[in-house]
């Protein structure tokens, strides 16, 4: 190391380093509205999920309430056919047959119901793009 | 804001401020501003030109330390820590501004080293005013090198820049300080 060098270093360390003109003190605010901006949006992201839970719970109860009994009552007759089928069947091949039959009339029903549910999804995506 | 967890947050040791400020108490990253502000502010207006501009940055490199808090390992590599936070947003605003690092002016020539008169004599340097006629990246790499102690590799690591890169800056900025305060020479 040259003699400049050591100057050089030297006159680093001893150089003035700038008070603190409210330096700190706008650092102390920034910090301070940054952290209340971030309790702000969590608080905000909080509040949506809570929202959305909500509106798909309500959602849920409202199709219950339109649908659930019918649905019901028709997978409780279709069980009933089958086993009326069943227990009075005149032989193995008419009892599969009903069974077979009782089975295809539900799941008409339920291709039916979930043919409308993605429907309906694929209408709400398209709303939303 | 609260100070809890220390009785006299003027007291409190660098490190605990910044375990304290690690769990998010914004008291104790304020008083580490408060400690640190002077030396990082120095820092970076010798590596700009203008102390509003240093001032704006060093802003800048607070507040990403206080998000970036978390990722520091123990609190005594706070300041070479911090120290590669306010050089990375310089690098970045320098970026922005277009400024070229890795280019290397081979215009004005390097003369040989030796002893001065002033420095034999021990005497002080406007380093100021000398270190505004550097460009940008001499201004960087001499204020790493003789101001914040780092070797050359280190100065690599921190910037990014090639090792032939720096070795150079470092070596034409010394010599530009040298030829600039020696006008006699």
């Amino acid at each position: 190391m040259t003699d400049f060098d050591a100057l050089l270093k030297r006159s680093f360390a001893e150089a003035p380093e700038p008070v603190d003109d409210g330096f700190a003190v706008k650092i102390e605010h920034a910090v301070a509205r940054r952290e209340s901006a971030l309790k702000a949006r969590n608080l905000a992201q909080t509040i949506g999920l809570a929202a959305a839970g909500a509106a798909l719970a309500y959602g849920g109860y409202s199709f219950y309430g339109a649908f659930g009994q019918e649905l019901l009552a028709s997978a409780g007759l279709e069980v009933a056919r089958a086993h009326g089928a069943l227990s009075s069947a005149p032989s193995l091949g008419g009892a599969a047959q009903n069974v077979l039959h009782a089975i295809g009339a539900g799941l008409t029903q339920i291709l039916l119901i979930a043919g409308a549910l993605a429907g309906g999804a694929v209408a709400y995506r398209a709303t939303q793009d | 804001m609260s100070s809890r967890g220390f009785h006299n947050l003027a007291e409190a040791t660098e490190a605990a401020l910044i375990v304290a400020a690690q769990a998010r108490n914004q008291a104790a990253f304020s008083e580490l501003v408060k400690r640190r502000q002077g030396w990082a502010r120095a820092l970076l207006r010798r590596m700009c030109n203008s102390h509003a501009e240093a001032d704006d940055l060093a802003q800048e490199a607070f507040i990403k330390a206080w998000d970036k808090l978390n990722d520091l390992e123990t609190p005594a590599a706070f300041p070479g820590w911090f120290r590669r936070i306010a050089v990375t947003t310089f690098l970045m605003a320098k970026r922005r501004q277009k400024a070229v690092f890795e280019e290397i002016d081979d215009a004005s020539p390097v003369a040989s080293e030796e002893s001065t008169p002033e420095a034999a004599a021990g005497a002080k340097i406007d380093l100021e005013k000398a270190l505004a006629r550097l460009s940008d990246a001499e201004r960087l790499c001499v204020t790493l090198n003789h101001g914040e102690g780092l070797s050359h590799a280190e100065i690599v690591e921190v910037t990014g820049l090639p090792l032939g890169t720096v070795k150079s800056h470092v070596l034409r900025g010394t010599e530009k300080l040298r030829r600039l305060l020696e006008p006699s020479q």
